[in-house]
């Protein structure tokens, strides 16, 4: 709980009370920082690759309007890696393009969080006072609402869709991100370098935006990859509930909804978007984690 | 710098009639609770209101629900009447209000069934549900992550580390049905939907929340395993009460049991007790899966036919409990932490 | 002359840090003695700590310890941890720095104290327990059962320095291991520590190793000092004799960067000058060469050795202090 002695002469190691992470030494743990940090990254990349530039510079076909007498083919039908769904779009196809919108989805709502929360909550953390009050009660309301009736609420009245989607799952993202931008604000607010720089003239704004923004950005883009994994998994929950991307435009949600029925006859149509999910956020996790790592491990 | 013996938690100056309530009541701890209280209640309104709102917003009404696509205006207009849906927002809202503050939720609009006897039939199955999945999932992270630090960077360490990342990194909904793929259909070791009450057959009644009981759980469970163990590797490695345990010769076991965990309790029931208010989402889609009576399910279903009173009653209960969560978590942070209860006196 | 009871001989060790090796003891080498105080004396970073601990197995798995540790005839050095264990606290035992962090925040003192006695004898809860209450009697410590059932925050600093001494006492102990005992107190708590801790010595007959960079309170405590400097002793010798005749520049330097009444106001500070070296890259010659004021080409090239150059008075150093000029300096304390 709390932090090691400080009082090191710069350059000498007193390690015997500072204990240095082990197992970072020589070819073993550069191979950790391979596996790490570079593996996942590869995968993200790699999954994005996939979900945004293959599908309009290969050979993939349209996932929806596919002809009803190519329903169900098996998988490694020619031209179908995976088969072709009931109605007859490949699933592959499917794959890719129901990737593509889950992404969209959880990028668009991150960068909201990240952007509309981060500035609520560093603002409301850095001013503190009344402001910061009215700020977090306003965050406690929206984190308290089950956003589960939102969703609905939204679905019902605008209908199912990416960019109601987008909407419903913000209301997630905001307060979380508001939260944490706080909480690293008030531990950053404290330390001596902010109150050097006001000292020597620096303004709020400036102090914000040279002082407080770097510092609590790792943390916050931390956050934010292990969130991609968190908002794909809430965005399939919605498109599971009909409330998010509907059919026939894919979404691993809902075609895993759509899977669910036919699970025992065919589970590849429950499985493969499952898998595809699951490695998403597997990737997403990992690379979260290991820039964590990194970052608190000074 | 003397210490006191540990005085009486009031700090006034005593004088002869001070009674006990005068001396409850100066408390820090329910001065403590009292405030965190009132600072909940306009979360509390901003939550029921802004719910109030939309729900008013969706098209269609109550009215409209109940009787169907065929009904004449004329016919939805007398019911809507009826069950007052016809008035103002904000009167609605107002009368609902009045009501609540004295302990009167309403009477569902679907049913005529009062909503405090709905929710009561159905919060017990959802806490049921979260009880046996906190209970899943801390019998294991507990002693998972002590065999981890008691070894960092082992096998079992690394194993048990890598296996609950990729348990972090299921989707629940997905795990459920994965699980009712092959513990009921292919296996039929447990049943796949429904639910039977405690009343007709405990053994029976755990059966049926078993499964959903695991889709929640094994989230959980990875994620307290990755924080515990986290918590205690870097207590064992950096806090100087260890070297002194060490040093007075005792052994790495109760090292870790009975130094470092009382330390790292702190942060899990933290993440527990904040856990709890966001389970309540979760098992609104689990219940739905696994057709479980509860509250989440209710709610569903409550929006789906404008059943404004029973949403707003959820919803109420549901923000409420986060509340009380936080709560929670922040009194029994105060109750262990002996800094904290006992107070400092230097 | 009977065995020392603890003997270092040629204690090196390493810590393996991403990729290089920084060697923080370097060929150390003592005897500790019953009933006699040894002082330790060094910067950060000279390796005081490192050594003790490893006297202890305390050291993190990064470390690679090599050399010799004696304790009674027991090669402690690859020792196995379970009898590792059984030493600690037993025989061995050590006092930290900080009693602020040194003690288990969520346990009762009480507790604390118990659990050194359970660890290493057989007896009953209520014999632990009043085998407890004399143990914090014997460190004086006032209202020893009250304070039994409290926690380390409610107690001062000093009473919580004296709470870690009672758990070191609780095994009986044969060595103690003061590391920095009293640099984290107040001047007239430090001086109670140290007589208390004097006092105790002459009563239950232990060695006693002071850690600690105050000359100072070595001088006023220690029947024979050794100081440390990069991982190096470089000046051992009785008490009276080091301060009598200080030989190596970097014990005078220590020695004349304590302030002092008698000289005028505002008169600066002699600070010792230059950086403690960098342990990862230790050039070859003297360690102290870049900062010392009588350094010689000689100096840079090649390491003096530690050698017996009078009759009990060790020292590593080409040019030592007070032997060049006919009279012999006097350092007064």
């Amino acid at each position: 709980m709390a932090a090691p002695t400080e009082g090191l002469v710069p350059g000498v190691l007193e390690p015997a009370v500072v204990a240095p992470p082990p197992g970072e030494e020589g070819r073993l743990g550069r191979l950790r920082v391979l596996g790490g940090i570079w593996l996942p990254a590869l995968l993200v990349a790699a999954i994005f690759f996939l979900c945004f530039v293959w599908p309009i510079i290969g050979p993939v076909p349209s996932p929806t309007g596919g002809s009803i007498l190519n329903s169900n083919d098996p998988s490694f039908t020619p031209g179908h890696l995976f088969g072709t769904d009931a109605t007859g779009n490949d699933e592959w196809s499917r794959l890719l393009y129901g990737g593509r919108a889950s992404l969209e989805v959880a990028l668009a709502v991150t960068a909201v969080g990240l952007i509309v929360g981060g500035t609520l909550g560093a603002f409301a953390g850095y001013v503190g006072g009344w402001r910061d009050g009215v700020i977090m009660r306003a965050l406690d309301v929206l984190i308290a609402f089950p956003a589960l009736v939102l969703a609905v609420a939204i679905a019902e009245r605008l209908g199912p869709g990416e960019l109601h989607a987008i909407w419903a799952l913000s209301f997630f993202s905001v307060p979380a991100f508001g939260r944490l931008a706080r909480a690293a604000t008030l531990r950053v607010r404290e330390q001596n370098f902010i109150a050097a720089a006001r000292l020597s003239g620096t303004g709020h704004v400036r102090t914000l935006l040279r002082h407080v923004v770097p510092n609590i950005l790792p943390e916050l883009i931390t956050f934010a990859l292990l969130g991609m994994g968190i908002i794909i998994v809430l965005e399939g929950a919605l498109s599971f509930l009909g409330l998010g991307i509907p059919p026939p435009a894919p979404s691993w949600g809902n075609m895993i909804a759509q899977g669910e029925g036919i699970l025992s006859a065919q589970p590849k149509f429950v499985l493969l978007p499952s898998a595809a999910l699951f490695i998403t956020v597997v990737s997403f996790n990992l690379l979260g984690e290991s820039m964590r790592a990194r970052w608190t491990a000074r | 710098m003397s210490s006191t013996a540990s005085a009486p938690l009031s700090a006034s100056p005593r004088r002869a009639s001070t009674g006990a309530l005068t001396r409850v009541v100066r408390s820090p701890l329910l001065r403590f609770v009292g405030r965190r209280l009132l600072v909940a209640i306009p979360v509390l309104w901003g939550v029921t209101f802004l719910t109030f709102v939309v729900i008013n917003h969706l098209p269609g009404n109550a009215a409209q629900q109940l009787l169907g696509v065929n009904a004449t205006p004329q016919e939805v207009h007398q019911l809507a009447v009826k069950l007052g849906v016809d008035k103002p927002l904000l009167s609605q809202y107002g009368t609902w209000l009045s009501h609540l503050v004295q302990g009167d939720l309403g009477h569902s609009l679907a049913s005529g069934q009062s909503v405090t006897s709905i929710l009561g039939t159905d919060l017990p199955i959802t806490f049921e549900l979260i009880a046996y999945a906190f209970l899943i999932s801390l019998g294991l992270a507990i002693p998972i992550a002590l065999v981890a630090a008691r070894r960092p960077n082992g096998i079992f360490d690394r194993t048990s580390m890598v296996f609950s990342m990729a348990g972090l990194s299921i989707a629940n909904y997905i795990l459920a049905l994965i699980l009712v793929y092959f513990f009921a259909v292919k296996l039929n070791w447990l049943p796949a939907l429904g639910w039977v009450p405690p009343n007709k057959g405990l053994a029976t009644n755990i059966k049926y929340l078993t499964l959903p009981a695991i889709s929640v759980a094994l989230s959980l469970m990875c994620f307290y395993t990755r924080q515990l163990r986290a918590d205690l590797v870097q207590q064992l490695r950096t806090e100087d009460y260890v070297t002194t345990a060490r040093a007075k010769g005792v052994g790495e076991w109760r090292v870790i049991r009975h130094h470092a965990l009382r330390n790292s309790a702190f942060g899990l029931i933290t993440a527990v007790a904040l856990n709890l208010g966001t389970l309540l989402g979760v098992t609104v889609i689990i219940e739905q899966i696994f057709g479980l009576p509860g509250i989440g399910h209710e709610l569903l279903s409550a929006i789906n036919s404008r059943d404004l009173p029973v949403v707003e009653g959820a919803v109420f209960v549901f923000a409420l409990i986060v509340v009380l969560a936080n709560l929670l978590a922040d009194l029994l942070y105060a109750a262990l932490d002996p800094r904290v209860k006992y107070g400092s006196t230097n | 002359m009977t065995a020392p009871l603890l003997e270092l001989d040629d204690l090196r060790v390493d810590f393996r840090q991403s990729g290089h090796v920084v060697r923080a003891v370097d060929g150390l080498s003592y005897q500790a003695d019953k009933a006699r105080t040894l002082a330790l004396i060094g910067e950060s970073g000279s390796g005081k700590t490192v050594s003790a601990r490893a006297i202890m197995a305390l050291l993190p798995e990064t470390a690679r310890v090599t050399g010799s540790i004696r304790y009674e005839g027991t090669e402690l050095v690859g020792l196995s941890e379970r009898r590792m264990r059984a030493l600690r606290g037993n025989q061995i035992a050590m006092v930290f720095q900080d009693p602020a962090r040194s003690l288990n925040p969520t346990l009762r003192i009480g507790a604390q104290i118990t659990e050194a006695i359970h660890i290493h004898r057989q007896v009953s809860k209520a014999e632990a327990h009043d085998r407890a209450v004399e143990l914090m009697e014997l460190v004086r410590l006032p209202a020893a059962r009250e304070r039994f059932r409290q926690y380390p925050h409610q107690l001062s600093g000093g009473m919580r320095q004296r709470v870690m001494i009672a758990i070191a006492l609780a095994g009986d102990p044969r060595l103690l291991i003061a590391d920095e005992a009293t640099t984290a107190l107040d001047v007239t708590t430090q001086a109670q520590i140290m007589e208390l801790l004097r006092d105790l010595q002459e009563r239950l007959g232990m060695a006693l190793i002071m850690i600690s960079h105050d000359l100072g309170l070595a001088a006023s405590y220690a029947d024979e000092v050794l100081v440390m400097y990069a991982g190096r002793a470089v000046e051992r010798a009785a008490t009276q004799t080091l301060f009598g005749h200080v030989r190596m520049p970097y014990t005078r330097a220590l020695l004349g960067a304590i302030p002092r009444l008698e000289n005028a106001p505002h008169t600066t500070l002699a600070a010792v000058p230059g950086q403690p070296p960098d342990l990862a890259t230790q050039p070859p010659g003297c360690p102290f060469a870049p900062r010392c004021p009588e350094v010689t080409d000689k100096c840079r090239e090649t390491a003096p050795p530690l050698a017996e150059q009078e009759p009990g008075h060790l020292w590593a150093c080409w040019h030592p202090c007070g032997l060049e000029d006919s009279a012999a300096e006097e350092v007064a304390v």
